[in-house]
């Protein structure tokens, strides 16, 4: 892979519970190049936000590596120098807990630019304006506000800010608009888009909505139990959607309109209960829920197969019949 | 006559700052049978209206100040606490976003259905039931919500079951009460996808088994486009839009509307508006006239002097915008 | 540069101005509450100002008037004298300025280490850190603290400082637990996280991020355990373990009067009376605190 911003090469991270082993990374690969923007996609238990949570470095992984700018950072952030926590930057989904509630939004940005030692005392302020201005917040009256004083959208603005303060090249949206109404997720979503390209960002975006992803990121990859189902460019994605799964969520989005209820494969749609990662059977874990099951299915584990360019997808079922055949419908 | 009408509705609420006057002539209506929608963003006034139906409104620092809401003809809002209690037992039933809050997390879920199975039974004039008749019911109440291994459920207690179950325990017991109206506040919100379109499909096939009315809350447009005939458009106190579901998503009429739908991200890939712009308005001191005018890009002066009523924009499609004025 | 520098003051000046105003705004609702202040506050400025508004301030110290001893309120002894003869008024007054000081000195020293420990303890959940700090506060915590006041004192020579020692050693698991509960669910806050994430380092955290979340209790809890603080002391005075004589002391005028009771009620009722009504302000003030602090849902 030539010069990738983040490598994820056979990713592991176990839990032992009371219950059992729960694993929740079970194996996962793959990699970003500077200014993708990949949607991480799944559904309760999938493992995107654990997998989030180690390449921030809020765990460190059982098995497996991460490589950042070719370094390896399977770390804990204890453990990782403040540069690379100043250039891998996460912003939270719940805007109501990620801003300190007795803290000024002042006092909340100035936490990053005194840590790395941003700018000097003196033009500190000046460099809190720029910050908020970037955000397209009015800085003058937004410094002096408490978080309760303020609207979702905005303190996600501000979580976003935050996130920029450091300078960083590489930024982790933990599902950034999943408790905002849709008519302010856009402006969000055009701001990060807008950012993108003016700071030449490169953003990893945890969700579990697909239209979104839809319209936002150049990659999408659904995971499901811990493993990745399938991987591949947006536009390929949506079109020829191969994995059971993939087409299961597919088939439940709450769409708005006829054109994209016609989009919608619909052979698959959901069943059966999300499996609790415990209790993972042996053989392919969607093998439950799967209307097109085989008989391999219940024995063996599925690998990773490449069914089209850059087109990824781990079933038994893949390379197995031509694209064309497999469709949405 | 609707089986729910409300009419006219204000409800304010006090607070440190002053006065926040947040229902603003809310008028809503659910005929015998129909399933209608009612959409809004946050704080548009959607909870505080289903509060003031069920009765729960805390007064203060809310109070009701005019309007009526009724049901069958009577206004609920002036019945007496028994008859409130009955309306809730007989008539009325609702299913909430955070089905472990609905559920007590002390008794199993067997403890729980069966209460409320004799419950309902007995205030309906029926005999008392059997022990073996009661659990019976019970089981097939969660069997039709398409409950896995129900005489286990019936044993478990909430905290060991899954979201989508426990979502699925809270539509058997309403259910049950083989109420005429079911009211339902964001009842898929915090499930998963997949999980949602199960329980969406079989509330549906349930409804329509039972012919309750049902009256859906949501901020989703994409929920209500499936289940519901009829859609209400909220925004910040009032009703802006209301007509046919698809119709209204197809050829939204309120500037708010189309908004709303340019706003929601397409499967088709066309990218992401950039929302509507402005905030919603502070409560406190509300823009004169027209709710919705200081974000609109049609707003006309006298937007600004009086709140539109509704006009007609099609066939039982109404927009409460001066746009379609004649 | 400057005239922005000044603009920042003034806008950090306004906001804080605003949440003061709001405050006030909550604790002033409940008329008791305004009451307790009052009280406190005229308490508070009778004590501070004692050598000069008391008829006789020198009856606080070592006085003996037998010709006078006894006698029951009148114009010139408000409260009467007790069997010595000094001003039961004047000894109250000045009575209240050792209880006061009591209550400031025992919370000043014992709140800070457990606020500090149940900060620590909170944030290092989990590990051995936080099971250590936790189980001396359990072992603390398990002693009656009458009976730990009065061994120390005891085994200390018994006066104002020792009695201050004792009693702050007996207050810090209180204030560390109280803090624990609300540190260790801020742990999990996404701001916690995030700050961790950056870099931040743990003194940031603990005091700049997580203590402020803390305070609201801390202070509700302060004002209400003022009462009970003086209320000890009293206790301890009252079985004379305490102040020494002369130095007024409202707990042992209470024990000295009594043995005169009920002849001489005035020189035990007024000192109780005392005890009662400062306990009763801090009590009605902290209740205050705690509408200050109570977040409204709308």
């Amino acid at each position: 892979m030539a010069e990738s911003i983040l490598d994820v090469v056979n990713l592991k991270k176990h839990f032992p519970t009371k219950r059992g082993l729960v694993r929740a990374i079970d194996d996962i690969t793959f990699h970003m190049a500077p200014g993708d923007t990949l949607g991480l996609v799944g559904e309760s238990g999938s493992g995107k936000t654990t997998t989030a949570q180690c390449v921030v470095g809020m765990y460190a992984p059982t098995a497996g590596e991460i490589r950042f700018k070719g370094e390896p950072i399977g770390m804990t952030f204890k453990r990782r120098s403040r540069p690379l926590k100043g250039d891998l930057r996460i912003v939270f989904q719940d805007p109501g807990s990620s801003l300190n509630p007795k803290r000024t939004i002042k006092q909340i940005l100035s936490v990053p630019l005194k840590v790395h030692g941003i700018g000097t005392r003196h033009d500190r302020l000046s460099r809190l304006k720029a910050l908020l201005e970037m955000v397209e917040l009015p800085a003058d009256e937004y410094l002096y506000k408490y978080p309760q004083g303020i609207g979702g959208g905005e303190k996600q603005m501000v979580a976003i800010a935050r996130a920029l303060a450091t300078n960083p090249s590489f930024i982790l949206l933990d599902e950034p608009t999943s408790a905002l109404d849709v008519s302010v997720q856009g402006k969000i979503i055009n701001l990060l888009l807008r950012l993108r390209k003016e700071l030449n960002l490169t953003y990893l975006f945890i969700t579990h909505d697909l239209s979104l992803m839809r319209n936002v990121s150049s990659r999408v990859a659904i995971m499901y139990l811990g493993k990745l189902c399938e991987i591949a460019p947006t536009v390929d994605f949506f079109q020829h959607p191969w994995h059971p799964y993939t087409r299961m969520l597919l088939s439940s989005i709450p769409v708005v309109s006829d054109e994209e209820e016609a989009l919608k494969p619909t052979k698959q749609s959901s069943k059966g209960e999300i499996p609790s990662p415990v209790d993972i059977p042996p053989g392919c874990s969607f093998e439950s829920r799967c209307r097109e099951k085989g008989v391999r299915c219940s024995q063996d584990d599925p690998a990773m197969v490449e069914v089209a360019a850059g087109h990824f997808v781990r079933c038994h079922s893949a390379g197995e019949g031509d694209l064309s055949t497999w469709g949405l419908r | 006559m609707a089986l729910l009408e409300v009419k006219d509705l204000h409800v304010g609420y006090r607070i440190f700052e002053g006065d926040l006057h947040v229902l603003h002539g809310v008028r809503l209506e659910v005929n015998e049978g129909e399933r209608v929608g009612l959409v809004g963003e946050t704080g548009c006034g959607k909870t505080t209206t289903v509060k003031s139906i069920l009765r729960v409104l805390p007064i203060p620092p809310a109070r009701v100040m005019s309007g009526e809401i009724l049901y069958r003809g009577r206004d609920v809002l002036s019945m007496r606490p028994h008859e409130v209690r009955d309306l809730r037992r007989r008539e009325i039933t609702a299913i909430f976003q955070d089905p472990l809050q609905a559920l007590n997390p002390v008794f199993t879920i067997g403890t729980q259905l069966r209460d409320i199975l004799k419950d309902s039974t007995l205030h309906s004039g029926g005999r008392r039931l059997a022990k073996k008749e009661i659990h019976s019911r019970c089981i097939t109440a969660l069997e039709e919500t398409g409950m896995p291994d129900p005489e286990r459920i019936m044993t478990n207690y909430p905290i060991q079951l899954s979201g989508g179950m426990r979502q699925r325990v809270c539509i058997a017991e309403a259910l049950s009460r083989k109420a005429q109206l079911l009211l339902a506040d964001e009842p898929t919100t915090n499930l998963d996808v997949t999980i949602q379109d199960q329980i969406l499909r079989k509330l549906d096939e349930l409804v329509d088994e039972k012919g309750s009315s049902v009256l859906m809350i949501t901020h989703s447009m994409g929920v209500v486009r499936d289940l519901t005939q009829r859609l209400h458009v909220m925004y910040a106190g009032t009703i802006v839009e209301v007509g046919p579901t698809k119709v209204v998503m197809a050829h939204p009429a309120h500037p708010y509307t189309q908004g709303l739908m340019r706003s929601v991200p397409r499967l088709t890939g066309a990218g992401i508006s950039e929302g509507i712009p402005g905030r919603i308005p502070n409560y406190l001191r509300p823009p004169s006239g027209c709710r919705f005018h200081p974000r609109c890009e049609h707003a006309m002066p006298i937007c600004e002097q009086e709140a539109p009523p509704f006009f007609d924009v099609g066939e039982s499609h109404l927009a409460a915008c001066f746009l379609y004025r004649r | 540069m400057r005239q922005e520098r000044k603009a920042d003051f003034l806008a950090s000046l306004a906001q804080r101005r605003r949440s003061l105003a709001k405050g006030w705004y909550k604790f002033s609702r409940n008329p008791l509450s305004v009451i307790g202040l009052v009280v406190l506050v005229l308490i508070g400025l009778a004590a501070g100002l004692a050598p000069h508004i008391t008829p006789y301030p020198a009856h606080a110290r070592a006085f003996t008037n037998f010709k006078e001893a006894g006698l029951p309120p009148s114009g010139e002894h408000l409260f009467g004298t007790d069997r010595i003869g000094r001003d039961v008024f004047t000894r109250v007054i000045f009575g209240y300025r050792f209880s006061l000081l009591l209550g400031i000195v025992v919370l000043g020293l014992g709140v800070a280490p457990g606020v500090v420990l149940g900060l620590l303890a909170g944030y290092h959940r989990g590990t051995w850190i936080e099971t250590a700090i936790m189980r001396v506060t359990d072992v603390f915590l398990a002693v009656p603290p009458l009976v730990l006041a009065l061994a120390i004192t005891a085994m200390l020579t018994p006066n104002l400082l020792n009695e201050m020692f004792a009693i702050a050693l007996l207050w810090w698991p209180w204030y560390c637990r109280l803090v624990f509960s609300v540190a260790s669910s801020l742990r999990s806050q996404f701001f916690v996280r995030e700050a961790e994430l950056s870099g931040a380092s743990e003194s940031h955290i603990l005091f700049r991020e997580m203590l402020p979340n803390c305070l609201a209790p801390i202070l509700t809890k302060m004002t209400l355990d003022m009462g009970i603080v003086i209320l000890l002391g009293a206790s301890l005075s009252f079985i004379g373990l305490g102040v020494q004589p002369p130095t007024p002391c409202l707990g042992t005028m209470v024990a000295d009067g009594a043995k005169r009771l009920p002849g001489e009620w005035w020189s035990t009722i007024f000192p109780a009376l005392a005890i009662v009504i400062v306990i009763l302000a801090f009590n009605l003030v902290g209740d205050g605190l705690r509408d200050v602090f109570s977040v409204e849902e709308v």
